[in-house]
């Protein structure tokens, strides 16, 4: 079965623009965002924002408007990405018996650590 | 030279002959099957952005002040690169199922363009922070380095990914040089474009992954100390 070219190509193109201008209005608002709203939560402002983007690059650009299956198999994904990643590895670094002596987790510990490796290289 | 293409035959004992279905013509086999290699896309970037915010959660202070220190101007030059970079992609692939294959190359041709252009920016921008002594494994970022600890992640990580990301580039590029000699060759045709689609896939995928990659790296420490 060959693939189908019955295609508004005006309508499509005319979608694609819309979708792009969409995409040049949010990057704009990712811009000014740091000094327009949600100063202090400029992190959650930034991701909601590429959430949106996203979604519109998601339903229009890989066209997944209307197709249900990869769009359930995306939600899928995105639930298995949660259950193995957040989950299991927030059971882990919450139990990390370690935390206090690593380098990582204690920022007193990397900051000392550096000043040790500082010292011993003068010595060398 | 164009090439017609000419299906698969398989014949039976009896003598009938069946169309063999290839890739070729199995639109929504091929289709289904790039998805799920970009799953595993998702889910190596994902677990990147996790241990990202993970490192956040520890060392915020100095993950915002990093992220100041950032040239927005030139991630942001690259972000709207992208941007359109996918606009031409999706393009090509609109002009290549209603049949203008000339027009399908062109924007393959702009599309590889922007791609080049978006590689010698970070390119710029990767040599301006070797010579502010950031980079992999060299001066500030180095263990015996007396840089804040959490800027040290910060940046490993943001060569880490940026680095994938660029990498995902180059072999895009290499994914429309191939897809061109296909056209060129008269294998993908406005019939069977399927080679096509799932290239215009990834391109939108790499895309995707730096719709995050910016504001995380680049935009959560831009008023930080104002």
């Amino acid at each position: 079965m060959a693939t189908n070219t019955n295609i508004d190509y005006k309508k499509e193109q005319s979608n694609y623009i819309k979708v792009l201008v969409g995409l040049l209005v949010l990057t704009a608002i990712t811009f000014v965002q740091p000094h327009l709203f949600m100063e202090h939560s400029s992190f959650l402002a930034q991701m909601i924002i590429a959430v949106a983007k996203a979604w519109l690059i998601v339903i229009y650009y890989m066209h997944l408007k209307g197709d249900k299956l990869i769009g359930a198999m995306v939600w899928f994904t995105l639930f298995l990405v949660a259950v193995f990643f957040i989950i299991t590895i927030a059971v882990d670094v919450t139990h990390f018996q370690f935390g206090d002596e690593s380098y990582i987790t204690s920022a007193e510990h990397s900051l000392a650590g550096a000043e040790v490796h500082q010292t011993s290289s003068a010595h060398e | 030279m164009a090439h017609e293409y000419v299906p698969e035959i398989a014949t039976d004992r009896e003598g009938n002959e069946y169309v063999v279905q290839g890739w070729q013509d199995d639109f929504y086999g091929g289709k289904l099957g790039f998805w799920l290699f970009m799953f595993t896309e998702v889910m190596m970037f994902g677990a990147m952005f996790l241990a990202l915010t993970y490192y956040k959660t520890l060392h915020p202070e100095d993950f915002l002040t990093a992220s100041h220190h950032l040239n927005r101007l030139l991630g942001g030059t690259n972000t709207v690169i992208l941007l359109i970079s996918a606009l031409t992609m999706g393009l090509g692939l609109l002009k290549m199922r209603v049949g203008d294959v000339k027009g399908a190359k062109l924007m393959i041709y702009i599309t590889m363009f922007l791609a080049a252009m978006f590689l010698a920016i970070k390119g710029v921008e990767w040599t301006e922070e070797y010579e502010h002594g950031i980079f992999l494994m060299h001066d500030k970022l180095l263990p015996e380095s007396s840089f804040p600890f959490g800027e040290k992640l910060f940046y490993g990580l943001y060569f880490t990914m940026t680095g994938l990301h660029g990498f995902h580039i180059i072999i895009g590029i290499g994914l429309m040089i191939w897809l061109l000699k296909r056209i060129n060759a008269g294998k993908v045709t406005p019939e069977h474009h399927i080679l096509h689609w799932n290239i215009a896939l990834y391109w939108d995928i790499v895309h995707l992954i730096w719709v995050f990659v910016f504001p995380y790296f680049y935009m959560i420490g831009a008023n930080h100390g104002n």
